[in-house]
């Protein structure tokens, strides 16, 4: 369904020279910062970021900003809150007092998933409720990494966090927030990762395109949270594609459809053996009964894919 | 009262550091007080930790400013103003810098005249992100060079603060801090501890009135676009990405993509060439290069190259 | 110019309107919900140029109000009690956006117990944020406080958000004559937003609300708000000075009534103020030198006048119709600090306790008020502080405690 007229059909498309500044404090091998300077590249400068309480909220820290367009930090549950107040702002400003259209801007809320999953859930719904013009972006780590890594409403069932340091990792399941927000029939939703660039690209070039709410959740591979060597985040974003943990779709017009779909699946554990949060499905000895469960998830969501046709 | 500081990398375990020097001075019958400084740790990225012990109770708090000894887990890290090592360091300050190079040559790079040890630990590590054990070994030799713990406070501190990580690391831990221990033990006491300030001859704290100034710069607000470029997170780096240009072939940039930061720009010829001021050294373009053109070489290593091809005395770039 | 007659809420919203607020992110609750009612109304109807839009909570309402005062536009919004303490978050957030709009709080009660009804806790615990307040006692300061307050809010010495607050039940549902100046000439007075500095705009990227690290800028940041909030009790008072000359109605930053000349005064804020006015003037009537001061201002708090208004009197009460648990009155606390160690400061400082979630304070009660504060004065030490209770009332509250099964025996006790 991506459209076919993209600007971004080959790997040669992306850019090549970027826009989001370095010098941020985010970890090395960073998988959120990842996926939002490929982001930023497609989205650009003529945009407003509205930031929740998380890792990304360091991104500006006075007297320095790497984006080269604006920003504006709110609280933990309120950003898509703070993007209607800039919007509507912004509207009021075109209709009566004459704003130029090239000095309006695209609003983009950006929180984690601890934000996008609990607490600022309501404010999304609302803002998707409301029709409100503007893009979400949820870098999804699994957690509440800014504050350590504590399980969250995104924390895949059987991940060692913070607070679910016990032999089985944390006993909850992820939470499906893609069907959540599709739920509400917004006019986009999609599901990226930094390591699939063609892809995200494509993804947010369509978002750009529409109106309305527009919402991404990426998939971001944390090695401090997730406790891997920070080399392996790409690799480990690739398998999380690769064995079906991560499904790349997207909604529109009432309609969901993968866009990248793994043919020959890997198996899970492939993805989890890289992971130290992960480390006690392996050792000290392999717990066949909770691998076989995690395989299994993946196994019915996938056919449950094919049986609805793609 | 003894003030400690312990600085290194986020991930060289300078907390644990701190927690095994503490609850060796607690065993052996002092008043203590151990923290590291809070705030966004990042792995490679400069940091620190503290000790106080007193006979006495601690009513000090917070960062020291006035260090009696100050140990240092990565040589790199001396010259780099943001790392605050020098802080506050004076002609009475005992300074441990785990290096390869002798005491005099850091005696003269740094210019200063309080007494200087080196202590050359894990020199071979390739990653100094993950010197292993450095933590307790910082805190072996500083127990030496304060002098009034017992090896065996020592030793059990350890067990201690180390205990929930099996014993087969609490055994390496043990050895290669008391291998410190004895390292420095010709030094044995030189680390004394500092007085306290003086309440009659002290300099006056020269205190400002604010003046009110309007919400355009009083409020907290940037008006400059991209320039968090001016922070150098280069010096995070304990590994650097070199790329071999024979090797490379132009691809559709994977690395230029792939790096979190955006540290790697393409030229038109389609080169990629990487910004070494902010690369944070994570090491996914050597990971990712297909044609595998990209090697990880020691940062320390790197620089000493450069210093010798510069024919300068190992500033940092 | 009419007079009319409006409720509480009517003046406020008028206030909004007259003010020509470009936008009223809302939501309801009682004794607020009115206002934004009303203006949704006249947005409808097409007599009012404004956008509404109703959030999902109050803690997205103040974000959405400062985030879209924050890209330059004008903004009211309304709320009351569990909505205030819902937003509190935000409330401290946006004022160190240093986001200029214009907030009305109906005051009530805060729960547990839940309540509808009147009193000061919601208001008193907004305190420190960084939200300039106004209090008001009638129907008409309602409707006049909120054009300042967009005046004083938008001051660039000032920037900050403000708070203008009415009682609910007491103003929020009661009419009476309320004079609605010439549209004219409140656009004149109001004037239009000059955002200046605060946009979200293609051609001028601004980082708004950052991070900060260490304790330093922090407490530079903060500081600074502190002075803009001092720095606002100048410039009410020329704010002030032309709203007089201009609509002939005026608002010291302090009231006071027969105070000059009094040896006793009242100390007291918003609608039952009146009540105390009523009292002083029968009081009066009977001999008694006593008088009112009312601060209007409560942040900034108009320190210097209240020190000037009370100095050589020998007796004063405070009537806090709020409650800091473990402590008192608030009111009576921070006018302590005030009066500490100035010259002329009131021997007896008495603190009463009033009006909680609604409860009336009737006249006799001011003039038993005034009776305790004399035999202090006379007895030259303040009385321990009072809550405004009678036995008919305790009586009350058993009968109440006996439906609800409370043990008999435990109430044979205790009364
Ligand atoms: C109301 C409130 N409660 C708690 C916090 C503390 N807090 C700051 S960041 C954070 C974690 C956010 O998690 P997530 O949204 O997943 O972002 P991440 O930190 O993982 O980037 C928390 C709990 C807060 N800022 N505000
Ligand atoms: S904790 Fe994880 S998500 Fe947060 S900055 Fe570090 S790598 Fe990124
Ligand atoms: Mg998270």
């Amino acid at each position: 369904m991506t459209d076919t007229t993209t600007r971004f059909r080959r790997m040669k498309d992306l850019p090549s020279t970027h826009l989001l500044g370095t010098g941020t404090p985010m970890c090395a091998g960073c998988g959120g910062l990842e996926a939002l300077h490929e982001i930023y590249d497609v989205l650009g400068e003529k945009t407003v970021f509205v930031n929740a309480a998380g890792c990304m909220t360091l991104l500006s820290v006075y007297p320095f900003t790497p984006f080269r367009g604006s920003w504006l930090y709110t609280a933990m549950a309120s950003a898509p809150a703070g993007a209607q107040g800039i919007r509507d702002a912004l509207d009021i400003l075109r209709e009566k007092k004459g704003l130029p259209p090239e000095e309006d801007l695209e609003v983009v809320v950006l929180t984690g998933d601890g934000a996008a999953y609990g607490m600022g859930l309501s404010a999304t719904s609302g803002a998707m409720e409301r029709d409100l013009d503007f893009i979400y972006i949820c870098y999804d780590n699994e957690g509440y990494g800014n504050t350590g890594q504590q399980y969250s409403g995104a924390t895949p069932h059987a991940a060692r966090t913070a607070t679910s340091k016990g032999a089985h990792g944390f006993a909850g399941y992820k939470k499906d927030l893609f069907s959540i927000w599709a739920a509400h029939r917004p006019a986009y939703v999609a599901t990226v990762i930094g390591s699939e660039p063609l892809d995200l690209a494509r993804k947010i070039e369509t978002a750009r395109s529409l109106k309305g709410p527009r919402m991404i959740i990426s998939l971001a591979p944390c090695p401090t949270g997730w406790d891997y060597d920070p080399r392996d985040s790409v690799d480990i974003g690739k398998l999380a594609v690769k064995t079906g943990v991560w499904p790349l779709k997207e909604y529109r017009d009432g309609r969901v459809l993968h866009t990248k779909v793994p043919h020959e699946r890997l198996p899970v554990e492939e993805y989890l053996k890289k992971q130290g949060r992960f480390a006690h499905l392996f050792e000290p000895e392999r717990d066949e009964t909770l691998l076989d469960e995690l395989q299994a998830k993946v196994d019915v969501y996938w056919s449950s894919v094919e049986l609805q046709g793609g | 009262m003894y003030r400690i500081r312990f600085h290194g990398r986020g991930g060289q375990g300078m907390k644990t550091a701190s927690r095994i020097l503490g609850s060796a001075f607690f065993e052996a019958g002092y008043e203590v007080q151990d923290a590291p400084r809070y705030g966004a740790e990042r792995r490679g990225a400069p940091i620190f930790a503290y000790v106080r012990a007193a006979r006495e109770p601690i009513n000090e708090r917070g960062i020291i400013q006035h260090p009696d000894l100050v140990i240092v887990a990565d040589d790199t890290l001396v010259p780099v103003p943001a790392s605050g090592v020098l802080a506050g360091v004076s002609a009475c300050t005992v300074l441990l810098i785990n290096s390869t190079e002798a005491a005099d040559v850091w005696q003269h790079r740094l210019n200063i005249s309080g007494p200087i040890i080196t202590l050359p630990v894990a020199a071979e590590v390739e990653d100094r992100a993950d010197l292993p054990y450095i933590g307790a070994t910082c805190a072996g030799a500083a127990a030496q060079l304060i002098g009034v713990i017992p090896q065996q406070a020592l030793i059990h501190a350890i067990e201690t603060e180390l205990g929930g990580l099996g014993s087969a690391v609490v055994e390496r831990n043990l050895e290669n801090a008391l291998a410190a221990y004895e390292l420095v033990a010709p030094h044995h006491g030189l680390a004394s501890e500092g007085a306290a300030p003086h309440a009659q001859d002290y300099e006056r704290p020269d205190w400002a009135d604010l003046p009110l100034e309007t919400a355009r710069i009083s409020a907290p607000t940037i008006y400059a676009a991209a320039n968090s470029i001016e922070v150098r997170t280069g010096l995070w780096r304990t590994l650097r990405p070199v790329i071999d240009y024979s090797r490379c072939n132009r691809c559709w940039w994977v690395c230029s993509t792939f790096c979190p930061d955006g540290a790697i720009a393409v030229s038109a010829d389609g080169q990629p060439q990487i910004d070494y001021d902010h690369c944070k050294g994570c090491m996914v373009c050597v990971a990712q290069c297909p044609p595998h053109a990209i090697a990880a070489i020691p940062e320390h290593q790197a620089q000493a190259e450069e210093s010798q091809l510069a024919g300068t005395t190992g500033d940092p770039p | 110019m009419s007079r009319t007659l409006l409720t509480g809420n009517g003046a406020a919203a008028w206030g909004a309107r007259l003010a020509h607020a470009d936008y009223i992110p809302a939501f309801p609750i009682t004794p607020q919900t009115e206002i934004i009612e009303t203006l949704a109304q006249w947005i409808d109807t097409g007599q009012m140029d404004s956008r509404l839009v109703t959030l999902e909570s109050e803690h997205s309402m103040i974000t959405a109000a400062g985030g879209a005062a924050a890209t330059g536009v004008r903004v009211f919004s309304a709320t009351s009690s569990q909505g205030l303490l819902y937003a509190m978050e935000m409330l401290y957030t946006v004022a160190g956006w240093r986001t200029p709009f214009v907030l009305v709080n109906v005051s009530r009660g805060l729960s547990a117990p839940i309540t509808l009804e009147a009193d000061h806790n919601d208001v008193m615990a907004a305190r420190d944020c960084g939200f300039l307040q106004l209090h008001c006692a009638t129907c008409q300061e309602v409707l006049d406080n909120t054009l300042i307050a967009y005046r004083l809010a938008e001051d660039e010495r000032v920037r900050l958000p403000v708070i203008v607050n009415l009682d609910g039940f007491y103003l929020s549902f009661t009419r009476e004559p309320v004079i609605i100046p010439d549209p004219q000439e409140t656009t004149a007075f109001v004037g239009p937003f000059n955002p200046a500095s605060i946009h979200f705009r293609a051609s001028a990227p601004e980082s708004q609300a950052v991070a900060v690290l260490g304790g330093a800028p922090y407490s530079y940041f903060r500081y600074e708000l502190h002075l803009a909030a001092q720095n606002a009790l100048s410039v009410y008072d020329e704010i002030r000075a032309e709203f007089r000359e201009t609509f002939g109605r005026d608002y010291p930053a302090v009231d006071a009534y027969h105070a000059e000349d009094a040896e006793l005064v009242f100390v007291m804020l918003g609608s039952f103020a009146t009540k105390a006015r009523a009292a002083v003037d029968q009081l009066r009537e009977a001999g008694w030198s006593i008088g009112l001061v009312q601060p209007h201002l409560l942040r900034p708090f108009p320190e210097p006048l209240l020190q000037q208004l009370l100095a050589g009197k020998r007796g004063v009460a405070v009537i806090d119709q709020n409650l800091s648990m473990g402590k008192g009155g608030v009111l009576h606390t921070e006018l302590a600090a005030a009066l500490y160690g100035h010259p002329d400061a009131p021997p007896v400082l008495a603190s009463f306790i009033g009006g909680l979630g609604g409860r009336d304070i009737t006249a006799e009660e001011f003039f038993e008020i005034a009776r305790v504060l004399r035999d202090a004065v006379s007895a030259g030490r303040a009385p321990l502080p009072r809550l405004l209770y009678t036995r008919d009332e305790l009586l009350e509250i058993r009968k109440l405690q006996a439906v609800a099964h409370v043990e008999r025996k435990e109430l044979g006790k205790t009364t």
